[in-house]
């Protein structure tokens, strides 16, 4: 084996590399983890300082600019996970009585409304709910609802004019849309057929998506809806408002091809879903998890991180968006209770039934 | 000989631990075979599975007579420059898939925003295939520069041409390297999600990521059970199609390598030079100056539009050194284990080692997400303290990248002799002893490839890293994805930047090993 020395030298180096790592490891491990095991360890928690861990499903950049403001002010150390609602949701109820989170945030309010159903959250404190805009909050009282996306059509105005568009979610069943517009199945989606059912009932809910499904193109996520309308390659699409307002806040908003129409009228394509934040009751940090959800819902705390650095409608009482946002009074969405959509899974079903996921 | 019971039996242990995630799956889901008729019989799934087999069959078929095409030039021909193309033709190793795709739309959408061409089965072919076949390249590469060409030269003499010396001769002694890139391109396409999602392509796996999302965790694991029989049927025609590949052959002499390696005259291309310069480039084009300059305008778009005045440095930083510090770790601990199954398999060839292999590669096809959720679902019930821990992290990558290490370390094993350690045992030293000073040197090329590898795609994992990484610690990956998720490429070009640089190196060491 003329070559052997060249590739002893390689596996010589490739194990120093790994021993090297194993000590960076530790040491970073010793850095990262040890404050969340020691919290883990001792659930009195007396001596040692709270690190408050929260479960993210909203976008990662922007829960982390909220947990360093709540640290920065309260001086309480956060740890934060991100992922997509349904999958931390998921994970929390997998992980049960040994759940590392202490606070949950989620976009949507279906995925909320499951854990509070699981009997997992503790009620939130009365006065911060007080802090929001009531319509918005669940009647149980179990999460509180500090931020909102609205439901949209972006449309691209050289392929369609706003006055040619569908002015009823139903209409889109019709097939003389076939072919014009994209949907993505996402949360908010889903809580759009929970909300039909709950008002058309099941049978009609599903000959509409029969309709979704045949008339419509469906792109998997809102940002890929979003994309294909400012491109072109489709008239106009069902997302949230927030993802358009993503784009422009990148590209500037003047160069944006595309526009937002509002159904309003009280329309199922006018909702308005909340999201949420709630306390894990096998959180060993009640105090300061509640007090986290208090300065979310604080006009001076939270809040203001949301008026600025998020699209999404803020919910404090009397906190307006530094964003260029449809008013919220002029939404009109349906009046809906946000506690109601939890067990997503008889819309999921028809959805599944149908086609669509 | 009979197998050494000790060796048997470590073997077969790694390999039941490695089936911990098939066992989860048909614990959880797969064990009603009422509900399964129901899953296949929804008006979607036909269409995932038709997706996915087609998928399955088309990039590793573009990947093979790409890769085999390419490894003819530059071994074979008097193309210009043939080692600097080698090693191009190598590179897109290093570009995960996901990354790759995410170039060309966004280079689709710079160019020709309207249009949707690259969307759907012809664009998925293109992308993954122009991605994936260094898989197949490298080991041809390898296996042509050690042939012996007196058998070629013997066909020529008795009349052949030389297409037909060519798959007549040379072809047949190509199959224990097709066989093995082929496979692991084939069980990619099974667990392949980041990419297919940006190309707008669904199969089983962008199904079951999408039902996890949806928390419908049953039908997923009921997909998952098709996936896994999807993956049973691939192993299965690779053992049919390269039946007695990866055995010493029976009158093998002994020999050192394959028998008398000799440079033979590279074949003239004359007036065919123009067109496999034209080719060449296409190639490499696609594979690797798109998804750079994907990267490289986001860079600038970034650079020149808000900046990277706020950009957070100490945490892309960071990211860079979890991903070397866990890939290394990985590599180490898989390798570690590997050893003993791929002993088990190269020196007592048998349906039981032949069994204990194929089930390592099982895992390996299931996507990252089902092998994810089995270890939280075991960690979280029985063993809290290891749950979100780097330990649960780095046994996911050894359950997933198992056959990569095994492979490699398969082939390593297979050109240093079994005869020597039966010398070496004649000659009165024991198993160890004989392993240490006889066994371990000679196979030491293809245990590092082994470990090369296992780093190489521990950087490219994404689903189960999703899911395994302990709060607050970034990998590139994740760090990758949750910024590509909103479609905003230039926040993310750094994380893939780094992400290529990081995994061009163990590319690198690898392509050269097999270049040289």
């Amino acid at each position: 084996m003329v070559h052997l020395p060249r590739s002893l030298h390689l596996i010589g180096g490739l194990a120093a590399a790994a021993l090297l790592a194993t000590a960076l490891t530790a040491c970073s491990a010793g850095t990262t983890a040890e404050p969340g095991a020691e919290t883990g360890q001792s659930p009195s928690g007396a001596a040692t300082p709270a690190t408050l861990t929260i479960y993210s499903g909203q976008h990662e950049a922007f829960a982390q600019s909220l947990a360093d403001a709540f640290t920065a002010d309260t001086g309480i150390a956060t740890q934060l996970r991100a992922g997509s609602d349904v999958e931390l949701v998921n994970q929390i109820i997998e992980e049960g009585d040994n759940s590392k989170a202490d606070v949950i945030l989620t976009e949507e309010p279906g995925p909320i409304d499951t854990l509070a159903a699981a009997g997992v959250l503790s009620p939130v404190s009365p006065p911060t709910l007080a802090k929001t805009v009531t319509q918005y909050n669940p009647g149980n009282g179990l999460w509180l609802a500090w931020a909102a996306r609205a439901r949209s059509v972006v449309y691209n105005p050289t392929m369609i004019s706003a006055d040619k568009l569908p002015a009823h979610l139903l209409d889109l069943a019709d097939p003389k849309w076939k072919g014009t517009f994209a949907y993505a199945p996402s949360g908010a989606f889903v809580g759009t057929v929970t909300y039909l059912i709950d008002t058309i009932g099941a049978d009609k809910t599903r000959t509409w998506l029969e309709g979704i499904r045949d008339n419509g193109e469906n792109l998997g996520k809102n940002a890929a809806v979003r994309d294909a309308v400012e491109a072109g390659q489709i008239s106009f699409g069902l997302i949230n408002h927030y993802y358009w307002f993503l784009k422009a806040d990148e590209v500037g908003a003047e160069n944006m091809v595309s526009k937002q129409h509002y159904m309003g009228n009280q329309d199922a394509g006018a909702l308005v879903f909340p999201s949420g934040a709630g306390v894990l009751k096998t959180s060993s940090h009640q105090a300061e998890a509640q007090q986290f959800l208090g300065w979310l819902a604080d006009a001076d705390g939270g809040q203001k991180i949301v008026a600025s650095d998020s699209p999404q409608y803020p919910l404090g009482i009397g906190v307006t968006s530094t964003q260029d946002l449809e008013p919220l009074e002029n939404l009109d969405p349906p009046v809906v209770d946000s506690g109601d959509f939890a067990n997503p899974e008889n819309a999921q079903q028809l959805l599944v039934e149908v086609g669509i996921i | 000989m009979r197998a050494p019971r000790l060796l048997a039996l470590v073997a077969v242990l790694v390999a039941g631990f490695a089936l911990i995630p098939v066992g989860y799956v048909l614990l959880r889901g797969g064990v009603s075979l009422g509900a399964l008729v129901d899953t296949l019989t929804l008006p979607t799934t036909m269409g995932y599975l038709v997706n996915t087999v087609l998928l399955t069959i088309l990039v590793p078929l573009a990947s093979v007579v790409l890769g085999v095409l390419l490894a003819v030039l530059v071994v074979r021909t008097d193309l210009p420059g043939r080692r600097i193309w080698a090693m191009l033709f190598a590179l897109p190793l290093g570009i995960p898939a996901f990354v790759g795709s995410y170039a060309w739309v966004s280079l689709s959408y710079a160019v020709n925003p309207a249009s949707t061409a690259l969307f759907g089965l012809p664009g998925a072919v293109l992308i993954l295939g122009s991605s994936l076949y260094p898989y197949v390249f490298l080991p041809v590469v390898a296996a042509l520069r050690s042939l012996d060409t007196t058998q070629e030269e013997m066909a020529r003499s008795l009349g052949h041409g030389l297409v037909a010396t060519f798959l007549k001769v040379t072809l047949p002694q190509l199959r224990p390297a097709l066989s093995g890139g082929a496979l692991i391109i084939a069980l990619h396409m099974l667990a392949e999600y980041g990419a297919l999602v940006l190309l707008r392509y669904q199969t089983l796996t962008t199904a079951i990521m999408a039902r996890y999302e949806f928390g419908r965790a049953e039908e997923a694991l009921l997909l998952s059970t098709l996936l896994t029989v999807l993956c049973l049927a691939v192993l299965g025609f690779d053992r049919l199609l390269f039946r007695g590949v990866g055995r010493a052959a029976p009158d093998s002499r002994i020999r050192l390598g394959s028998g008398v390696t000799r440079t033979s005259t590279p074949a003239p291309l004359h007036a065919w030079q123009v067109p496999a310069l034209l080719g060449s480039s296409a190639v490499v084009f696609i594979g690797l100056v798109v998804p750079l300059t994907g990267i490289f305008g986001g860079l600038f778009q970034r650079l020149f539009g808000s900046g990277f005045a706020d950009y957070d440095w100490l945490r892309l930083l960071t990211a860079i050194g979890n991903t070397a510090s866990v890939g290394a770790l990985a590599a180490l601990v898989t390798t570690l284990v590997a050893i003993p199954v791929s002993m088990f398999i190269t020196r007592h060839p048998s349906t039981l080692s032949m069994l204990t292999e194929r089930a390592t590669w099982i895992t390996r096809s299931l996507p990252g997400i089902v092998v994810a959720l089995a270890l939280v679902f075991l960690a979280s019930r029985y063993l809290p303290g290891l749950y979100q821990t780097i330990a649960l992290m780095v046994l996911g990558y050894v359950l997933l990248f198992l056959p990569l290490a095994v492979g490699a370390q398969r082939s390593g094993l297979l050109a240093a002799a079994p005869q020597f350690d039966e010398l070496s045992r004649s000659l009165g030293q024991g198993p160890l002893t004989t392993f240490r000073r006889v066994t371990l040197p000679l196979a030491l090329p293809g245990i590092a490839s082994g470990a090369l590898l296992v780093f190489l795609d521990v950087g490219k994992e994404l689903t189960a890293t999703l899911l395994l990484h302990p709060t607050g610690f970034d990998m590139l990956s994740t760090g990758l994805w949750s910024r590509t998720e909103l479609l905003d490429y230039k926040d993310a070009a750094p994380y893939a930047l780094a992400l290529v640089v990081l995994s061009s190196i163990p590319a690198y060491f690898l392509a050269r090993r097999m270049l040289r």
